[in-house]
């Protein structure tokens, strides 16, 4: 950390400071009903440090002292706005103004993201994004190539399946999280096969755009934030698509349907959809084929924040769980949908690593409680985040469940016209 | 004294008034005034239903927050309706408003006489909880600044000093205008406050109602 430009602070804070987050700082009763609401909070055993109310105390002052602060401050600052919230908005459903908490968490973040005071984690994948506008510096090249070697693996399956690359005019570009590629091409691959037999008329890009994950946002870079979007924004205007599709990824459907208006200044001109609006269209109107309930492990859902309480999409979820699943059982009652606890893996957390990772785990308890009071095998979250966060909660806590993606469960119940297969 | 008391009835009164209102007004208007310019996203994506259902979710008990805490919610909504109907509709303050320049009266709607006391200890014995519970309940405390016990004072003391002057005979030559004095500085106090609450709450919901209304639901 090397000097802190306390004019910049200053003019920030007399430029940016909007009304939603200077009201919600001025009305606060101090009343703590956020308290138990939430999972940091409540995993730390009540810790009142937690209160979310406390947590936003820094940019109170720092409005106060109109940005002169030390070093020290922002340090302090830091260790509470990056590792102890991961602006899910749980406390806002609970707080009787409907103050905006990650908002406020999330402006302190630009503030001292300004400053070059970023977790090691995102201040990398920010550097990646304005190089070349993916999370993890893959090139152009190597992305078309695992799309393409997707895709030979596909026709083996079914012959007359495709990924369109940069088809001008189809009705949706396809955007994915760029672990896929690197970790995960399945994913892509079990996309592409359900998207064929919906018979929908898609596409990926080929040129950076084709990476939604935008951690960027969670780093406070608006600047680079806004990029990111910017640049999938471009791609769809070039290729002429009336929808943009999301992978299954939280933050990345925040990121491009809900922020990225705020960050342009006005709505895109294209629709923004998440692959779990997409899947409950396909099996409602049944474009796909499933055997209905084929899924017979018990299994639970995790709601991610960025797709059940900031998506919207809870009811979507559960309609999937309950077509694809013959033992569903949802976490606890006034606990799910769009009051589900945080899984404490989002806000950045993963990305972050080092010493957060350990937060992470802690404060993911009530999650872990959540998932063991269900009984549950197996975890469905359309999520990178909550999946990854899951995964490292049940080593951490034994709760010996698998985490799946929705694609996977589907993929599982496909029934497949047999002209469409590949000959014996 | 009768200087004083001429003085606080008169043109300290009028001070009073004129910060509330004065006050109220110019912070309702410099919300919408940094919304307008900051805060788009809000204004690209209003709908009424949004707005006055998450209102009426929070004014009246029919929210998750009532379901979590119920106790607390429910002392707050008795707090909060007592706090208003008292000053409204005792006799002694509808009288006062006819005698004023303005000439108003709605004796129809005056609260029968032996309410009055009730309602005002009520107001008095839930602010006293409030106060306790800031001191005790360590989430509270944490949060808690000297003017968040304050202002509990604050609020407090134009109905006991109400009480005082309407049914007892405690330093009653000079009781009527400290409970004046009382009622001025919570005047005053609440647009300069977090009691502009009152009025900040219906703009703060809206923006929250606007951000789960965009997102498909009401909370």
């Amino acid at each position: 950390m090397g000097q802190i430009d306390t004019a910049l602070i200053k003019k920030t804070l007399d430029e940016k400071l909007n009304a939603r987050v200077k009201t919600g700082l001025d009305i606060c009763a101090r009343c703590a009903l956020c308290a138990d609401t939430c999972h940091f909070y409540r995993a730390s055993g009540n810790d009142p440090q937690q209160v979310p109310s406390y947590k936003i105390r820094w940019l109170r002052e720092l409005i106060k002292r109109k940005g002169k602060v030390d070093e020290d401050f922002l340090k302090e600052m830091y260790e509470t706005v990056y590792g102890q919230c991961t602006m899910c908005r749980r406390c806002s459903l609970f707080c009787p103004f409907g103050i905006d908490i990650a908002s406020i968490i999330g402006f302190s973040r630009t503030l001292l993201a300004q400053q070059g005071i970023m977790p090691e984690g995102l201040a990398k994948a920010v550097e990646n994004y304005l190089a070349s506008g993916n999370q993890m510096a893959i090139t152009d090249e190597d992305w078309i190539e695992t799309v393409k070697w997707m895709e030979e693996e596909l026709q083996e399956e079914l012959p007359g399946a495709s990924i369109p690359i940069d088809k001008q005019g189809a009705d949706l570009l396809y955007t994915v999280n760029a672990r896929e590629p690197k970790f995960y091409p399945m994913d892509i691959q079990l996309a592409a096969k359900i998207f064929y037999l919906a018979g929908e008329d898609w596409t990926v890009s080929s040129k950076p755009g084709w990476d939604d994950t935008n951690l960027a946002m969670f780093a406070g870079h608006v600047q680079a934030a806004t990029h990111v979007v910017d640049l999938t924004r471009q791609r769809a205007l070039e290729l002429g698509v009336k929808r943009v599709a999301i992978t299954e990824c939280g933050h990345a459907f925040r990121s491009l349907k809900f922020e990225a208006p705020v960050w342009l200044g006005g709505p895109l001109p294209f629709e923004v959809v998440h692959s779990v609006d997409l899947f409950a269209g396909y099996i409602r109107s049944g474009r796909i084929k499933i055997r209905e309930q084929c899924f017979t492990e018990p299994v639970t859902y995790q709601d991610p924040c960025n797709v059940s309480r900031n998506g919207g999409l809870a009811e979507q979820g559960r309609y999937l769980m309950k077509k694809l699943c013959a033992d569903f059982r949802d976490m606890m009652p006034d606990h799910n949908g769009n009051y589900n606890y945080c899984c404490c893996g989002g806000g950045g957390f993963i990305p972050m690593a080092g010493p957060f990772r350990e937060r992470r785990l802690t404060g993911g308890k009530v999650k872990a409680d959540q998932i063991k009071a269900t009984g549950a095998k197996f975890v469905v979250t359309p999520c990178h985040n909550c999946y990854d966060q899951i995964r490292d909660l049940s080593e951490k806590y034994e709760l010996g469940v698998k985490v799946v993606q929705f694609k996977e469960i589907i993929n599982d119940c496909l029934i497949i016209p047999d002209e469409l297969k590949a000959e014996e | 004294m009768e200087a004083i008391s001429g003085f606080v009835e008169g043109p300290l009164l009028w001070a009073a008034w004129i910060v509330f209102i004065g006050g109220s007004i110019i912070r309702l208007i410099s919300f919408f005034r940094r919304a307008k310019q900051r805060d788009k996203i809000v204004f690209q994506n209003f709908r009424w239903k949004y707005v006055l259902l998450t209102w009426l979710r929070f004014l009246l008990p029919f929210n998750q927050t009532v379901a979590k805490n119920p106790v607390f919610s429910i002392l707050g909504y008795v707090f909060h309706l007592c706090l208003i109907v008292v000053p409204l509709f005792i006799v002694a303050h509808i009288m006062y408003w006819e005698e004023s320049v303005w000439g108003w009266s709605w004796y129809s709607l005056a609260l029968p006489d032996s309410w009055t006391p009730v309602l005002t200890w009520i107001v008095i014995g839930i602010g006293a909880v409030f106060f306790i519970r800031r001191l005790v309940r360590p989430e509270v405390r944490i949060l808690s600044k000297p003017g968040d016990y304050l202002l509990v004072i604050v609020t407090i003391l134009p109905f006991l000093t109400g009480f005082l002057a309407s049914h007892t005979s405690f330093l009653s030559d000079y009781m009527r205008t400290i409970h004046i004095l009382c009622g001025e500085l919570m005047l005053v106090l609440i647009p300069l406050t977090k009691l502009s609450h009152y009025m900040l709450f219906f703009p703060s919901r809206m923006v929250i109602g606007v951000e789960w209304g965009r997102r498909g639901y009401v909370a």
